[in-house]
C-alpha cells in the first residue's frame, strides 16, 4: 500500500504542493515560535546563566534578577568562612539612565562581575578587548542595540552618557539581549560603581562556587544568621527569573498561542487535502477492498500519506526555519534552534498530520466493497 | 435467498427467491431491465452484500454467514473482478495496477511484479506495462482490469457491465478475452444489458424484479466437476 499511497499523492502535483505547503508552513511556524520562545526564556536569564557559581546571594524577596538591591558587604566574610565555600564573587546589576548622541535618555542595564578564571564575562565579544574594560569608564556593548544607543557598527572609540558620566565602547558582544530590551552595558566593578553610584564593597548579588555542592543545605542553613538575606541556587535563581518575565508577562501564552494557531491552519490544509484525495480515490480502495484487502491495509493509503508529507513538510520547515532564524537575528530576536525545540516542532507538526487524517482514515474506514458495483 | 433494502421505514425486498448455482467452465451472462436487482445479486454472489435470507456459499465456503473480515479473506483468495469504470489508480503503471493487488494477496514484490507481467502479457498488453491508465485506451484499461482480476489466480471472475465504456467492437474483444479465461478450474459471470455477448454465454440468467426468470444452458458444454457457487 505503501506505493499506491506515494505515487498517488506525488501524481497530484497541485494537491502535493498545497499540501506540502501547509505542513511545511505550519512546521515552520512552530519551529520558529517555540524557537522564539526558547530565546525569550534564555534571554530572560541569560545574565544568571553565564555568570555560572552554584548559589546566589540577594536580599530577601526578590523573584527576578532585574529587580535588584543593593546587599551589604557583611555576608560576604561570612561566606568566605563557611569550609565549603571555594570562591565569592561580587555582582552589580542595576537599571541606568543613558543619553544617546542626539540628546535622547533611555534606559540601560550595567552588569559588572568579579573576574574569575575560565569564565569571560561578557561572553560572545565580536570586536575590541573585553580586558579593556578595567580602564576607567569603558564598556561594551551588544551589536543588537548599536542602533538603539544610535552607535555606527563599528563603535569602538565612540562615546555616549551613563547617569551623567561619558563613557567609552570598548568591546562588542553578539547575542547578549535582555528580555525587557534594555541595553546591557557590560564593565568593570570599578567603572560599575561608579556608574551606579555605588561606594566601595556594596553590590547586588554575591555569586558563590562550592567546593562541594552537598554542602548546599548547611550553607543555606549557616546563612539563616542573616535574615535580610535569601541564598539561592543557581538553577531556582534562574527559572525563577524566567518564570516572571516569560510567564507572567504573557509572552510566553501568546507565541504558545500563535504556534497552536499555525499548526491548526496547517491541520486543516493537510486535512483537506488527504480527504480529498481519498474521496478521490475511493472506488480503487473499494475495489480493493472488494478483492479482499483489510480496513487496516486500505488504512496504510492514508497513514503513508500522512507520513510522506510530515516528513517532507518538516524537513521543508526545518530549513526554513532556519533562514528565518537567520534573518531574525538581524532584527535581534533570538530563534533557538536546539535538539529540544526541533523535537517539540516535528512531533507537535506530527500530531498536526495524525489529526489532520482522522476525517480521511474514517472515510476509508468507511468504504463499502460494494460501491463498486453500485 | 432474499435481499432487502431498508430505508427508514421503508422495506424493498430486491431479490426474492433467488436460487442458482455458477460453475467453473462456464461463461455465465447475468441479464435483465435496469433495476432488476442484477447488480445486487452480483454483490451478493461476491460476498461484497449479505442476504437477508438465505444462505450463499462461494468455493464451498458459506460466506454469508461468515464475519466480515473473514469473508474478505476468502474473496482475497477465490474472486477477481472487472467494472464498468476499470478503477484502475491513475498514478500506477499498468504493471503495477496488476502486481499491488498480487502483494495485496502476500506475494513477495519482485514476483508479484514478474506474475503481473506475464498477467498483461497474455491480455495483449506486453508492450504497455510502464503505462500509466491515462495513457491507455479504453480497451486496454480493461485488458490491465482484467490482468488484474486474473491475478491470483481466481476460481470466479464478476463482471459489471465490463462493455458498457467501450465501444462495440472493443466490447467484443474484451468479452473474448473474458472468455478466453474460462476453464474447468473457473468461471465467469457477468451482468449485461447487451445481448450482442449472448454469442460468448455458456448460459444466460435473466431476472426481472428481483426474480430469476430465465435460466438457460446456450449449448451443452463438458460438464464441470466443481459447484463452487450456489
Amino acid at each position: 500500500m505503501r506505493r499506491i499511497a506515494i505515487r498517488s499523492i506525488l501524481f497530484d502535483r497541485g494537491k502535493l504542493i498545497a499540501s506540502l505547503l501547509g505542513v511545511a508552513l505550519a512546521s515552520t511556524l512552530g519551529f520558529v515560535q517555540i524557537g522564539l520562545y526558547e530565546g525569550f526564556v534564555r534571554s530572560s536569564s541569560t545574565v544568571i546563566d553565564h555568570v555560572g557559581g552554584d548559589m546566589w546571594v540577594m536580599p530577601r524577596g526578590l523573584n527576578v534578577i532585574d529587580y535588584s538591591q543593593i546587599v551589604s558587604a557583611g555576608p560576604r566574610n561570612l561566606l568566605r568562612s563557611h569550609p565549603c565555600v571555594a570562591d565569592v564573587r561580587g555582582l552589580l546589576y542595576g537599571f541606568s539612565w543613558i543619553q544617546r548622541p542626539s540628546g535622547i535618555r533611555s534606559t540601560a542595564i550595567v552588569v559588572a562581575v568579579e573576574p574569575r578564571s575560565g569564565r569571560q564575562i561578557p561572553w560572545g565579544d565580536i570586536l575590541g578587548d573585553v580586558a579593556d574594560l578595567n580602564e576607567p569608564l569603558r564598556v561594551s556593548v551588544d551589536r543588537t542595540d548599536l542602533e538603539k544607543l544610535e552607535l555606527p557598527s563599528y563603535p569602538l572609540g565612540k562615546t555616549f552618557e551613563i547617569n551623567s558620566l561619558k563613557v567609552t565602547v570598548s568591546a562588542v558582544t553578539d547575542g547578549i539581549r535582555s528580555f525587557t530590551l534594555n541595553p546591557y552595558i557590560f564593565t568593570s566593578m570599578t567603572n560599575g560603581r561608579r556608574l551606579l553610584g555605588l561606594s566601595e564593597n556594596e553590590v547586588m548579588y554575591y555569586v558563590i562556587d562550592l567546593a562541594d555542592p552537598r554542602c548546599a543545605a548547611n550553607l543555606v542553613q549557616w546563612m539563616k544568621r542573616y535574615p535580610d538575606i535569601e541564598i539561592i541556587d543557581s538553577a531556582t535563581w534562574s527559572r525563577e527569573t524566567q518564570d516572571y518575565w516569560v510567564g507572567g508577562s504573557g509572552a510566553g501564552a501568546a507565541l504558545a498561542f500563535t504556534a497552536i494557531l499555525g499548526l491548526f491552519v496547517g491541520g486543516v490544509i493537510v486535512g483537506q487535502t488527504l480527504y480529498s484525495m481519498a474521496k478521490e480515490h475511493l472506488l480503487e480502495l473499494a475495489t480493493l477492498k472488494a478483492v479482499g484487502a483489510r480496513p487496516m491495509e486500505l488504512a496504510g493509503f492514508v497513514l503513508w500519506q500522512v507520513a510522506f508529507l510530515a516528513s517532507a513538510g518538516v524537513l521543508s520547515g526545518f530549513v526554513l526555519a532556519l533562514i528565518l532564524r537567520r534573518v531574525l537575528s538581524h532584527v535581534g530576536l533570538s530563534v533557538v534552534v536546539s535538539a529540544g525545540t526541533a523535537s517539540l516542532s516535528i512531533v507537535a507538526t506530527l500530531i498536526m498530520c495524525l489529526l489532520a487524517s482522522v476525517t480521511s482514515l474514517s472515510a476509508v474506514f468507511r468504504v463499502e466493497a460494494a460501491k463498486v458495483l453500485r | 435467498m432474499n435481499k432487502t433494502f431498508r430505508s427508514g421505514t421503508i422495506e424493498v425486498m430486491v431479490l426474492r427467491d433467488v436460487a442458482l448455482q455458477v460453475r467453473t467452465g462456464e461463461l455465465v451472462l447475468l441479464m435483465g431491465p435496469s433495476g432488476s436487482g442484477k447488480t445486487t445479486l452480483l454483490c451478493v454472489l461476491s460476498g461484497l452484500l449479505r442476504p437477508s435470507a438465505g444462505d450463499v456459499d462461494l468455493c464451498g465456503v458459506p460466506i454469508s454467514r461468515l464475519p466480515e473480515r473473514a469473508a474478505a479473506e476468502v474473496r482475497r483468495h477465490n474472486v477477481g473482478f472487472v467494472f464498468q469504470t476499470y478503477n484502475l489508480f491513475p498514478a500506477l503503471s499498468a504493471l503495477d495496477n496488476v502486481a499491488e493487488v498480487l502483494a495485496l494477496k502476500g506475494m513477495p514484490r519482485e514476483q508479484a511484479r514478474a506474475v503481473a507481467g506475464v498477467s498483461l502479457a497474455g491480455v495483449g498488453l506486453g508492450a504497455r506495462l510502464d503505462h500509466r491508465p491515462g495513457e491507455l485506451s479504453g480497451g486496454e484499461r480493461q485488458r490491465v482490469a482484467i490482468a488484474r482480476a486474473l491475478a491470483g489466480d481466481p476460481t470466479l471472475i464478476f463482471g459489471d457491465e465490463p462493455t458498457a465504456s467501450l465501444d462495440r467492437h472493443t466490447g467484443l474483444e474484451i468479452v473474448a478475452l473474458l472468455k478466453e479465461q474460462v476453464n474447468p478450474r473457473r468461471g465467469v459471470l457477468l451482468v449485461t444489458h447487451d445481448a450482442r455477448l449472448l454469442q460468448f454465454a455458456d448460459r444466460v440468467i435473466e431476472i426481472d424484479d428481483g426474480r430469476i426468470v430465465r435460466d438457460e444452458s446456450m449449448h451443452h458444454p463438458p460438464a464441470a466437476s466443481a459447484v463452487p457457487t450456489q
